[in-house]
């Protein structure tokens, strides 16, 4: 039996949690002296960090239901690892508050006397209103929280009753979230960070960020998945090669953000009408084109060419690098996407920002940690455990 | 533990010789009268577009129905249409095989064969659309006395590029794939005409242990190559309505929306021509309800990802406060193309949705209904996009209808007519199944350590 010996699982060593305490606590209290000091500005930071989390969160469950959804079997040993970071879901409910409190400061729509005197925003008042944004930011929690709970909660009772019919209740649900997923981050996408701009509009951009979800969701994944196999966390069994199938998919969806991208891009360059390029405008003067520079290399050209070599995606140092490379360039996106609206002059980065990031990295591996001392880290009851752990490489893609 | 269960590709315990023998009977019998049948309809029809056209081309464009404003009319619906059909077999050969879906072996040489006749019909509309088709060689760019450049801003341009590429792309991955049949049905024959025409095109292969590995790189180069292409072509193809002003046809979802409608128009294709094949050449075990049934769910995917598509489009020409966005989206609801909107809505979007039943996707006449329907929805996805776009311009004074002519509708004839007599051809001349390819995921064909 492939189970063998891990009934008893190691745990991730306490130091894990002190590290994160230590990061939250940090964020914290430079997120409040960010706060105290210029709050219109921390409150941008804050909907980048928000976004952020929404971005490994639901990514990492949108991860998870396609697994189901296609019937995937080479990612059934990792995918405890995307339902921990899933676990980040719940806690959105709590983070989304100083949100709500910071509508007025973020959202140009939000102020009355501005909607009065402009006939765009007065069109856009039956949507971009605080009442519905509030309900329809909650509503996607709501729902992303509901099927988090259904699929988790199939998933760890199959590793006790290894019942069969778990796996095609979850496939079930997966089905049924998948376009439940793509509509609620379209929402997401308009509410939180398009309408920052109230003026601007693209059809691409719900397609945008989710693309980003994607990759970020997957890339901490990966990070995750080669550090707990180095340090023996996962099935003994498991081979390098599914790494090869992670990193392909890794290269695949970031190519897949680069092709949106660009045709944004594209498109509205090219068709140049002021309604659409101001935002674009903003984007490539001063230093914020230094800005767009930069993610167009970070997040594309320099991880292109390093994942592209079949070599690059079994290679462990390789697959850590690049999976905190592309964290970083997610991280590049949303501050592309957000930051210039704070100001248009000229990018910016200090002391303010950091106590956000500091943050980011100490409640994702908080939630990780206490999510994993209850569960296992290897679906053990997974009917397709085993045939994950057998997959061969048809074809082989590694050519050499 | 209950282990995981895999369906089996090929139903009924079935031997090699015996697959073989399926596969190659339509090649090695006199054709039957089903296939005369077929033949005579679709060179009938193709007979039909020839004249059209030449009339067309003898007379001028002016047949036409296209005018002012509605400038792009029968020629451009129909080209972006094939097109579109033509990228289920490229994304079923390469994608599919790049994500290990073995599944795709009993349909792929079939689908790659549609792409490249559908790819060539798709041709004909551009060419014939510039009036002058004789004048077609100087939209390749090439130096010349005259100093005469193609305008590379021009996305028309960039079509000639991404279609050729993909013609010559996908045309060599099927041809790659064909060797070792071909080689196989040179085996075969004993005719001496056909053995030395089998011989030519399969260029000497025997199968050996270096053939197979040289033959194995090249397809997975090819797959690799092929995947961007997939979605090149028809992404460069939405950027000739995109990259333009209009309301209706500027909107930067357009591209995934294209390619996503691309692959829904070439599975809904696909799986009409099967549904026929499987029944007719005796192929009920080698493209089984397995195939049909996953089918069915990437088209209810992809349908449903142009339904987003379609929504996004709506909502965000309401939240752009753009009041000729706002027009022209409520034109196509309610305007007086309104019935071809809620056709294109309820075919591409509406009848889709009731692949969520199992019972659906197993019933195959109702099956074949709605790939047919899905085939009518996404044709009528395009005449919205060029003609509602168009026939309302911004000035009221410059409005008009657009309706097609008789030499329209000829070529739109005759387009069906060159594609199903190219595809009758080609299952009576080579092996419609890769049986290599077949071979290779059977039960015992690999081995096995239980």
């Amino acid at each position: 039996m492939t189970t063998q010996g891990l009934q008893e699982q190691k745990k991730l060593p306490e130091s894990v949690k002190k590290a994160s305490l230590l990061l939250i606590s940090t964020g914290i209290v430079l997120m409040m002296i960010s706060f105290i000091v210029d709050s219109h500005r921390a409150f941008y930071n804050y909907i980048l960090m928000y976004s952020f989390i929404v971005s490994i969160g639901v990514g990492s469950l949108g991860l998870v239901a396609l697994e189901y959804m296609v019937d995937a079997a080479w990612s059934t040993p990792f995918r405890r690892i995307s339902e921990f970071l899933a676990f980040l879901i719940p806690f959105l409910l709590i983070l989304v508050i100083p949100i709500i409190f910071g509508i007025h400061d973020l959202y140009h729509w939000s102020h009355k006397e501005a909607v009065e005197t402009d006939p765009v925003l007065q069109g856009k008042a039956p949507y971009l209103n605080t009442a519905f944004f509030t309900i329809r930011v909650f509503a996607c929690i709501l729902i992303w929280m509901l099927f988090y709970f259904l699929i988790t909660k199939n998933s760890e009772k199959q590793d006790i009753t290894k019942e069969y019919g778990l796996l095609t209740k979850n496939i079930k649900l997966s089905i049924g979230f998948a376009p439940i997923l793509i509509i609620t981050l379209t929402i997401t996408a308009i509410d939180l960070i398009m309408s920052l701009e109230p003026h601007w509009y693209s059809t691409m951009f719900g397609v945008y960020y989710f693309s980003g979800t994607a990759v970020a969701g997957l890339a901490a994944t990966t990070l995750l998945a080669v550090i707990l196999k180095e340090k023996g966390y996962l099935h003994p069994q498991l081979q390098d090669r599914l790494y090869h199938s992670m990193g392909t998919l890794l290269f695949g969806l970031n190519v897949f953000w680069a092709y949106i991208a660009f045709s944004q891009f594209l498109l509205i360059w090219y068709a140049d009408i002021p309604e659409e390029t101001f935002w674009m405008m903003h984007r490539m003067h001063g230093s914020w084109g230094v800005v767009s520079l930069a993610l167009l290399f970070i997040h594309f050209i320099i991880p292109f060419i390093i994942l592209l070599p079949g070599r690059a995606k079994t290679n462990f140092r390789t697959l850590k690098i690049m999976a905190v490379w592309l964290l970083f360039a997610h991280m590049l996106d949303l501050y592309w996407l957000i930051m210039p609206n704070f100001n248009k002059e000229s990018a910016f980065f200090s002391w303010n920002e950091i106590g956000f990031i500091l943050f980011i990295v100490g409640f994702v591996l908080f939630v990780f940690k206490i999510k994993s001392d209850k569960t296992n880290f290897t679906p053990v009851g997974d009917p397709k455990l085993e045939t994950g752990l057998e997959v061969k490489l048809y074809p082989d893609l590694s050519i050499d | 533990m209950s282990t995981y269960r895999e369906i089996p590709l090929v139903t009924e315990r079935t031997t090699f010789p015996e697959l073989d023998d399926v596969v190659f009977k339509p090649t090695e019998t006199k054709p039957t009268k089903k296939w005369f049948l077929g033949i005579t309809l679709s060179s009938t029809a193709l007979l039909v577009g020839i004249i059209c056209l030449v009339y067309s081309i003898y007379y001028g464009i002016g047949m036409w129905g296209n005018n002012n404003p509605v400038g792009w009319g029968f020629d451009i619906i129909n080209f972006v249409f094939w097109i579109g059909i033509g990228h289920a077999g490229t994304l079923i050969s390469a994608i599919l095989y790049l994500f290990r879906q073995k599944w795709r072996t009993g349909i792929a040489r079939f689908a790659e064969a549609m792409t490249i006749f559908a790819v060539m019909t798709a041709g004909i509309f551009p060419l014939i659309h510039v009036g002058r088709p004789w004048l077609a060689g100087y939209l390749f760019p090439y130096p010349n006395q005259h100093n005469v450049w193609v305008n590379f801003n021009s996305p028309l341009l960039w079509d000639v590029f991404a279609v050729s590429t993909y013609f010559v792309v996908s045309f060599f991955f099927w041809g790659l794939g064909l060797i070792p049949d071909i080689a196989n049905m040179r085996s075969r024959t004993k005719s001496g005409i056909k053995k030395f025409f089998y011989s030519l095109l399969s260029f000497g292969w025997r199968n050996s242990n270096r053939h197979w590995q040289h033959y194995e790189k090249a397809y997975l180069l090819l797959a690799g190559l092929s995947t961007p292409l997939v979605l090149s072509v028809h992404t460069i193809v939405s950027f000739d309505f995109a990259v333009s002003v209009l309301p209706g046809w500027h909107t930067t979802i357009f591209p995934p929306y294209f390619v996503a409608g691309a692959i829904f128009s070439g599975f809904g294709m696909v799986a009409t021509v099967l549904i026929v094949v499987r029944k007719v050449f005796d192929m009920e075990h080698i493209i089984t309800m397995n195939h049909l049934d996953k089918m069915a769910k990437i088209l209810l995917a992809t349908g449903t990802m142009v339904g987003y598509a379609y929504a996004m489009e709506f909502f965000m020409a309401w939240y752009s406060g753009y009041i000729f966005e706002q027009f022209v989206f409520l034109n196509r609801a309610f305007g007086p193309y309104a019935w071809s909107y809620w056709v294109m809505i309820a075919c591409n979007v509406g009848f889709p949705q009731l692949f969520w039943l199992k019972k659906v996707r197993q019933n195959i006449p109702l099956m074949l209904v709605i790939v047919i329907l899905v085939n009518v929805g996404m044709w009528f996805e395009r005449f919205v996009i060029i003609v509602t776009s168009l026939h309302r311009d911004f000035l009221p004074a410059s409005w008009g209808m657009y309706a097609p002519t008789i030499y329209d509708i000829g070529i739109f004839i005759g387009s069906f007519g060159l594609f199903f007599t190219l595809m009758l051809l080609f299952v009576k001349v080579m092996p419609a199944i890769s049986l290599t390819e077949l071979k290779g995921v059977m039960k015992g064909s690999q081995p096995e350590h239980h």
